[in-house]
């Protein structure tokens, strides 16, 4: 075949009895198993992407991730409860329910799910525990909206996933406390799949927090993750996603992809500010009419990080609106791409779709890539994108030290203000003051 | 001893023994090889450099693959193409062969009856001469050469060798490559220092000396303080049984001078347009792309400003309109490879009856170009459910001090319009109309005078019949 690059052989830590072991450890059900393999005969024949082929992947060069020098961690239940996570994870902050990953091996004990939930129906637990309780949900959703054949590390993810979060609501209940989920990885140069799936029946309101981060450093360690988003019609998500790995985490193939049905509603933030490299996609695709998506991200890279996040706001429908905002900032020597698709297909009349991707450069040497792009295929609707890249100005500097400031705190006071509205806009308000910490301490 | 071409080819390489002339006849045959370009470099009498140059990029051509991107190019069949034909070839085609369609165009925009003859490719010389011998007196009194680019090879070796290739190589993409292996025609223009062209330099001028072909090859160079507009093709529609055209622009603009590239292009709609277009722009110097692509059934043709020093300065304006069957690709990228560089581009696409039209184009801005500015907009005007529009912008920011922006728009015509303008009494087509020649206003009013006014009538005539 001649593909060079990344694992053609598949290493030792990944082969086809891994896939094996793996299913067996989880107590998974057969089809659970048969489905792990098929994509790992997908990965087996798909190329690895390069920065040739194709497009999605010319900006971000992987061709240093050797997925032979990775372990997978062991499977099952851990006992030891970390304490690894800020305020939002810890207890007494105000939430719905809590789950706790380490190494994508759920935590024992690691959080509960409020008694008034329970009652009403709503299952919350690690996703390897809904294959076994609940097989008809999970298997009637489990990749039905990211099919492992997409691309290599898709097909990975399929056959290894683990660990990670499966949360239904069911039709009409409102969950009105977030539920909170927080992964660790703290395996050295361990592989981690953890895979999200949310389904949200007709007329249900549900809020999930996702907390992912990692050991500081160390050797490279990879994470490919997947987030499913059901929202069947009528139901209201918020998703909010905190990604702080450590700086040896690359983040490989990660995709977070919503299905939003008639007058369904996704409030959606994603903020990548940890990674050595990451490549992730954010999608909502709005197949019933009034369907509205609101997409927020946040990144922030520094040092050497390479940050490259691909949007799309899939328009099916009539009637359908999205709304995006990203806004990055680059400092040191890193370097960000963001990739912004609308696509309305025809017949998905009246749509109101917004998409606005803004850069702040702070160093010499960081780079800012964007593409906002759009392919209307209607003509009833409205649809404007916008991007800008800029860097500190310095007059602004200027303004705030002659008002006795230091050069840094005028700096702060102005990277604070430029990711200001999306603080306003985060779907958890209570969230707000986690992020500008986070985003202060990058500044540093 | 080893000789080496200005673009560093071994014309060694390509050396072969001429046959005898005497019993060289050119036959006109399908299809390209080493031979057919070997044939057509003779048939031009043409030095041994630029012979070389053409079979370098011929091996370029036959290497690289069709592009994958934009618009579908698998149904273009290399091999079914008439590479070169000589001036007396192709001329056995009669009035009453040109469709219905393009002899009606040609009456609504008020063409002459010779000019509509030679742009249907039935008229063998376009009467021009009267009008273009006295400008002509003029240019050449100021040291203004402009020649089709096969006699500038012929009088000015030395000039074409120095500068042909050097903006867009070979190497530069397979349509390019194509270009270089088999050109014919096209236009050069040298503008001597300090001079300024008052008039605009029109390919109509001179489109009796050799016909506007297929794979035209222009070069255009702009000494330090001169300025010259250049005007290529017409908006009438040009109509060609050929079903490819490719073809490639090298401008060069020097320091301080200042140089505006306008085309209407209206092909007619069995044509896929392949064209590089480039211009390296140096200290305070100015290149504009005035773009407008309404003809032809794909275009892919992205203007590109190379600002290479300081001050330099790049302005791209670029209208599409694709009707059925038609997909318009077009756009543009500016190079900001140096600091205090600024650019604009203004795009306007329409697109109805299941047209596609749209934008795609780079901003580019190397490490060190400080203080460099950019402003991109995009507007596109979908006028029914079938069409599509499409916005591809890149934009790869090396260089922290930057103040680059970008802003796109898509939109239908709103009731809210045509209403108010039919309650003042206006039928509701005028009224489309009016909205549409007000939604490309900004970029028709850069154009001269009478092209402006064609290209208004053109679009009327487009719009007619959209309102059901």
């Amino acid at each position: 075949m001649g593909q060079h690059l990344t694992a053609t052989a598949a290493p030792l830590a990944f082969s086809r009895s891994a896939v094996q072991r793996r299913s067996e450890a989880l107590g998974e059900p057969a089809w659970a198993l048969q489905r792990r393999l098929k994509a790992w005969e997908a990965f087996e024949r798909l190329p690895a992407p390069s920065v040739t082929h194709p497009e999605e992947w010319r900006r971000t060069d992987i061709s240093g991730l050797e997925l032979g020098m990775l372990t997978l961690p062991a499977d099952g239940p851990v006992e030891s409860p970390p304490a690894f996570f800020g305020p939002v994870a810890r207890e007494g902050a105000e939430r719905g329910g809590l789950l706790t990953f380490l190494d994508g091996r759920p935590v024992v004990d690691g959080g509960r799910l409020g008694e008034e939930a329970a009652r009403a129906g709503v299952l919350f637990t690690d996703l390897a525990s809904a294959v076994r309780a609940e097989p008809d949900l999970v298997r009637d959703h489990l990749f039905s909206l990211a099919p492992p054949d997409e691309h290599r590390f898709r097909a990975l993810h399929a056959a290894l996933y683990s660990g990670g979060t499966f949360l239904y609501v069911p039709r009409g209940v409102e969950v009105a406390l977030p539920l909170v989920t927080q992964a660790w990885l703290g395996t050295p140069a361990g592989a981690v799949f953890p895979h999200t799936l949310v389904v949200a029946d007709e007329g249900s309101a549900v809020t999930l927090v996702e907390l992912f981060g990692s050991y500081p450093e160390g050797p490279r360690a990879l994470a490919s993750g997947v987030v499913e988003l059901f929202l069947r019609d009528g139901a209201q998500v918020r998703y909010m996603l905190v990604q702080e790995w450590g700086a040896p985490v690359w983040e490989v193939g990660s995709l977070i992809r919503a299905r939003l049905g008639r007058d369904a509603s996704l409030r959606s933030l994603v903020a990548a500010l940890g990674g050595g490299l990451v490549k992730l996609d954010v999608e909502s695709h709005l197949e019933g009419p009034g369907a509205s998506s609101e997409m927020l991200g946040l990144y922030f890279g520094a040092d050497r990080q390479h940050i490259d996040v691909h949007t799309l706001q899939e328009h099916r429908a009539p009637h359908t609106t999205s709304d995006l905002l990203y806004r990055g900032a680059v400092k040191d020597a890193a370097r960000s791409v963001f990739a912004g698709l609308i696509r309305v297909h025809h017949g998905a009349q009246k749509t109101n779709a917004f998409q606005a991707n803004r850069n702040l450069i702070l160093s010499e040497g960081a780079r800012a890539d964007s593409i906002p792009k759009l392919e209307i295929m209607a003509n009833d609707l409205r649809c404007t994108h916008g991007s800008a890249t800029s860097r500190l100005d310095e007059e602004h500097i200027f303004y705030l030290m002659s008002r006795g400031l230091t050069r840094q705190q005028a700096t702060f006071m102005i990277v604070e203000g430029f990711f200001a509205d999306l603080f306003d806009r985060t779907p958890i308000p209570r969230l707000r003051g986690y992020l500008q910490a986070r985003v202060a301490e990058k500044m540093i | 001893m080893a000789t080496t071409s200005p673009l560093g080819i071994d014309l060694d390489h390509y050396k072969w023994g001429f046959r005898d002339p005497e019993r060289y006849v050119f036959k006109a045959r399908k299809g390209l090889d080493r031979e057919i370009v070997e044939e057509i470099s003779h048939m031009k009498s043409e030095p041994d450099w630029m012979r070389a140059i053409r079979l370098h990029a011929l091996e370029h051509f036959l290497k690289r693959p069709t592009p994958k991107w934009g618009a579908n190019l698998d149904q273009i069949d290399f091999n079914d193409i008439y590479y070169y034909l000589k001036p007396t070839d192709g001329k056995g085609r009669t009035w009453d062969d040109v469709p219905a369609d393009i002899k009606r165009t040609f009456d609504r925009l008020g063409i002459p009856e010779a000019e509509k003859k030679f742009l249907a490719g039935v008229g063998a010389q376009y009467e021009s001469e009267s009008v273009y011998h006295n400008l002509k007196e003029e240019w050449e009194r100021l040291g203004v050469i402009f020649l089709d680019t096969d006699s500038a090879l012929r009088e000015h070796p030395d000039i074409v060798r120095e500068y042909f290739g050097t903006v867009v190589p070979p190497e530069d993409n397979k349509l390019a490559a194509l270009n270089t292996a088999v050109w014919s025609g096209g236009s050069f223009v040298y503008v001597p220092e300090g001079v300024k062209v008052d008039i605009p330099l029109q390919a109509y001028f001179r489109i009796n000396a050799e016909k506007a072909g297929q794979f035209e090859r222009t070069l255009i160079i702009c000494e330090p303080g001169s300025y010259v507009h250049y005007v290529e093709g017409c908006t009438a529609p040009i109509y060609t049984t050929d079903s490819l055209h490719s073809a490639v622009v090298e401008i060069i603009v020097k320091e301080g001078a200042r140089c505006r590239y306008t085309t209407i292009q209206n092909w007619s709609k069995n044509v896929y347009n392949l064209v590089t277009k480039r211009a390296v722009a140096y200290r305070d110097a100015t290149m504009e792309w005035v773009d407008g692509n309404l003809g032809s059934k794909v275009t892919m043709k992205y203007p590109s400003v190379y600002m290479v020093e300081p001050g330099a300065r790049a302005e791209i304006l670029s209208v599409a309109f694709a009707g059925a069957g038609q997909h318009q690709d077009p756009g543009g990228k500016v190079i900001h490879a140096a600091p205090y560089t600024q650019s604009s581009v203004v795009s306007k696409s329409i697109a109805k009856d299941g047209g596609r039209a749209g934008y795609r184009g780079l901003v580019k801005v190397y490490p060190g170009a400080r203080g460099s500015r950019c402003a991109v907009r995009c507007d596109a005007l979908i006028l029914d459910e079938r069409s599509r529009s499409d916005t591809y912008p890149y934009m790869e920011i090396d260089e922290q001090d930057v103040s680059i922006t970008h802003e796109a728009t898509v939109s239908k015509v709103s009731d809210e319009q045509l209403f108010y303008l039919m309650s003042r009494g206006i039928k509701e087509d005028e009224a489309m109309n009016m909205i549409v020649r007000g939604f490309i206003e900004p970029i028709v009013k850069e154009l001269p005078l009478e092209y402006a006014v064609e290209l208004n009538r053109l679009i009327a005539l487009e719009m007619e019949g959209s309102v059901g």
